[in-house]
This record gives C-alpha cells, sequence and structure tokens, in this order.
C-alpha cells in the first residue's frame, strides 16, 4: 500500500484518546480502522481522499471531452464526486475551474456545458435535501410501473450483494462498488434498473446498499436518483436493453459473460417494456407527451410514438 | 457579538480548504468526528471511514469517534471554549447534531460560496425546473 500524505500539523495538544494523525501508511490506516470500526466491512479503496488527491483529479478534468465522451464506461469523466460529496472540492471551486479551463484554451460555453450542467445536478440535489430533509427517504411519487410500491420486494437478493448473479455485467459492476466504493454513473442506472425492473426489488433496498458502499454516497442524489429509475420520481420509469449496454460499455461484458446466450436485457425496449411492466396505456401516452417537453431526459423529439421508448439514447439523469 | 474563543467543528459536508469556518477562525482548534451511530446503522464499509479519514488527515483536526455533540461539546470544553463554529449542514442528520450543540453552546453556522446565488428559491420537483432558472446565472460568472 501507498503512503499518506503528510497530515496537516496542529497548534494545540493531542490527547492520547483522540485518533492518531501520525500514520504514514495506508495499510496502517486500514488496520487501525479494522481495529477501531470492526463491523466496518471491506478495505480501504484505491481513491484516496484528501486535497492533494483532488487536486490532481481536478487537474485531469477535460470539460470538453467529458461532453462528448461522458456517457461511455471509458469516456473522459471527472471522478470528482467523492470529492465534491464531502466538500474537499466545492461547487462553486470546480465551477471555476472549468470556466478557466475553457478560457485558457479558447473555448466556449458549447464545450463546457455538459460538465456545468452535471454540477447544476449536484447543487438541486442538494437543495432538494434541504426542502424535503428526511422524506428523501419515501417514495416521492407512485410507480408508473404498474405495481404498488408493496408487490417490490423489501431486502437485496443475497446472489446480487455476493456479485453472483451470472451477468457478467452486473456482477462486475457490484465488484467495482464494493472495491472501489465509485461506479460510473450509467452502471448506476443500468444496476439499479436491473434490481427495481428485472429483479422487483424496492429502490430502497439498493439505495441502502450503494450508501454503504460510494465514497460519494449522498442521501439526496443516491435516493433521488434511485427513484427516478423506479419512476417515483420521473414520469416513466427508466430501463435499457443489451444493445445499449453493450454500446456504452465497449462489450467489455458481454463477451465472455456466463449468460451470453440468455442475457435477460435481450430485446427490443417495446418487448422489454411488455415484460417488465404491467401495460398503463393512459400513463405511457400521458408520460410521452410530459416527456416531449423536457429536454433533461433524454433529447426525444417531440414526434416520437408513445410507444417508443426514449432510452435508447443515454439519459442525463445523474446519481 | 463574534466569538471570541470559539472551537470548529468540521462535519463530513466540508473537509475542505474552502471550509468557510476554516478560513474565518484559521486559529481556533478544530474536530472531526467519526460518527459511530451513523457508521453502525447505515453499516459503513471501511472504504468510506477511511476517505473520510484521508480527507480529515489534510486538514488541522483533532480525529475523535462517538456521539458527535458530546464529542464537540467535549473538544469546547477541553479548550475553554465559548462558542463552535461550523459550516452550513444539509443532511438533517447533521442539523440534529447541531441542534444539539447549539443547546449547551452557541453555534456559529457560516455558508460557503455558493455554485449558484439566485434572486428567489427556485422552483425544485424536477431539475428541469430549477436549471431553467439557474443556468443562465451560472454563466453569468463566465
Amino acid at each position: 500500500m501507498s503512503r499518506l500524505p503528510h497530515a496537516a500539523p496542529l497548534s494545540w495538544p493531542s490527547e492520547s484518546t483522540d485518533l492518531p494523525r501520525d500514520l504514514n501508511e495506508r495499510s496502517a490506516l486500514n488496520s487501525l480502522l479494522s481495529q477501531e470500526f470492526p463491523n466496518a466491512s471491506g478495505e480501504l479503496s484505491p481513491i484516496e481522499g484528501g486535497r492533494a488527491a483532488a487536486n490532481r483529479q481536478l487537474a485531469a478534468v477535460d470539460a470538453k471531452r467529458y461532453g462528448r465522451s461522458r456517457n461511455h464506461l471509458n469516456g473522459a469523466v471527472t471522478r470528482l464526486s467523492p470529492y465534491i460529496r464531502h466538500g474537499i472540492l466545492t461547487l462553486a471551486e470546480v465551477r471555476d475551474a472549468v470556466f478557466s479551463q475553457l478560457k485558457q484554451n479558447n473555448q466556449g460555453r458549447d464545450d463546457g456545458g455538459k460538465m456545468i450542467n452535471e454540477l447544476g445536478w449536484r447543487d438541486f440535489w442538494q437543495r432538494m435535501w434541504l426542502d424535503l430533509g428526511d422524506r428523501i427517504h419515501d417514495d416521492q411519487e407512485e410507480h408508473k410501473t404498474g405495481f404498488a410500491a408493496a408487490e417490490y420486494q423489501q431486502a437485496l437478493p443475497d446472489d446480487v450483494r455476493e456479485g453472483r448473479t451470472q451477468l457478467a455485467c452486473i456482477d462486475g459492476f457490484r465488484n467495482e462498488l464494493v472495491s472501489h466504493g465509485w461506479l460510473h454513473n450509467h452502471a448506476r442506472m443500468w444496476m439499479a434498473a436491473y434490481l427495481v425492473h428485472w429483479r422487483r426489488v424496492h429502490w430502497r433496498a439498493g439505495a441502502d446498499w450503494f450508501l454503504e458502499h460510494l465514497l460519494d454516497g449522498d442521501p439526496a442524489s443516491n435516493h433521488l436518483s434511485w427513484q427516478w429509475v423506479a419512476s417515483c420520481f420521473s414520469h416513466k420509469p427508466y430501463f435499457f436493453n443489451r444493445q445499449n449496454l453493450a454500446r456504452y460499455s465497449n462489450g467489455r461484458y458481454c463477451q465472455d459473460c456466463p449468460s451470453h446466450d440468455s442475457c435477460p436485457f435481450d430485446g427490443s425496449y417495446e418487448q422489454l417494456e411488455k415484460q417488465l411492466f404491467k401495460v398503463q396505456p393512459a400513463i405511457r401516452e400521458g408520460s410521452a407527451r410530459r416527456s416531449s417537453r423536457s429536454s433533461s431526459r433524454s433529447g426525444q423529439k417531440s414526434n416520437q410514438k408513445p410507444s417508443q421508448r426514449p432510452n435508447s439514447r443515454p439519459s442525463t439523469q445523474r446519481f | 457579538m463574534d466569538p471570541r474563543k470559539p472551537i470548529l467543528w468540521v462535519h463530513e459536508e466540508a473537509l475542505g480548504p474552502a471550509n468557510p469556518a476554516l478560513q474565518d477562525y484559521p486559529d481556533a482548534p478544530g474536530l472531526f468526528v467519526f460518527d459511530d451511530a451513523w457508521i453502525q446503522e447505515q453499516a459503513i464499509s471501511r472504504k468510506r471511514i477511511g476517505f473520510l479519514y484521508e480527507s480529515a488527515l489534510s486538514l488541522p483536526l483533532t480525529l475523535r469517534r462517538g456521539d458527535v455533540a458530546s464529542e464537540v461539546l467535549r473538544f469546547a470544553e477541553r479548550h475553554g471554549a465559548d462558542a463552535v463554529v461550523t459550516s452550513a449542514v444539509v443532511d438533517p442528520r447533521l442539523q440534529r447534531i447541531a441542534a444539539a450543540i447549539d443547546r449547551e453552546l452557541p453555534l456559529w453556522m457560516l455558508d460557503p460560496d455558493p455554485f449558484v446565488s439566485l434572486a428567489k428559491p427556485p422552483r425544485l420537483g424536477r431539475f428541469s425546473r430549477y436549471w431553467r432558472e439557474a443556468e443562465a446565472v451560472v454563466w453569468g460568472g463566465f
């Protein structure tokens, strides 16, 4: 394990019962935490905390490339979320860094629009949390899937928690979640949709599981994004198909997947919709009309037929 | 009246140098407390605790674990403080801790630099409504 950065010096005396600050190696921190918090599962993440690590990550941001490639698992995503969530970097600092970069590169608003938009999402979630308080844990609206909240399983299935679903993508995301404490936004959406719609698990079980592990775990953005997928914080459920996942993951999971020939995500959006949801034509048509006025969801065109799902395109929804 | 001899309570929403409490009171003793109840009840993994630990180490803070409000008040007593200064909190759990501290000792809560300052509270409910009002203001700073 690597060395820890030098701790900032204190100008006041320590007490023997204070937690130690003189740890040189990450392995020493790992041992300390195993003693102090024996019930906290797992090991340290390879993702380092602290301002120096945050600054390194911020220096690597490319706002223009982010805008073009962010929906791909290997796209130029910023990985700033853990640092922003804990105020190691503030949204104002990141906003100013993006503005500086755009000016330095003679780039304009179009080049940095997506990145600034994502910072807006974070600000929005925080405002929602201030507004909702503890109600963030409740269903904001009814599900639009045709199923009542009580029809969703309350507990996280063991095979999902343990990475034994035999779906290379879902088990891969689970492993990254548990080992790194960070997942690409698209992977979060796929995993949430799988749990809620394919396994019919209540969003809360998945959302709480994510918060155990995500370094950027934030009940506002996490819970409301799970509810967005579930359809109790949106006009319609989010789901995806194999083609969508393969495209944005460069097929990295499908190739050697043990369920290659029995993939539950295989099918058109129309087929999957029939399979996953109770048919509710009135809601579907209504939601399609509403979506046609919304630019935030999927870029759906206003002349799109109600039966066509907008989910074939990556959404701008952010966890 | 400004606090004359405060201590700083740095919480997990503001573990960076932009924390207004650290900026305004650079010489005051600061504390970060790992919230035992939260870690236990939410089954917080070691990764998350380690990330917070490493982040807190990069700031001049005494580190403790336990009941947060009790630890903050004990730290204040240890330093003969007449007030606690912190930064604004969003999490209702932290709001409850702040209220518990404030019942015993004056608590000063400072606002960090905002991402966007809007003349009136934006309409929430959906991101698109908020962003229609906020986007132009954000880009006004460009």
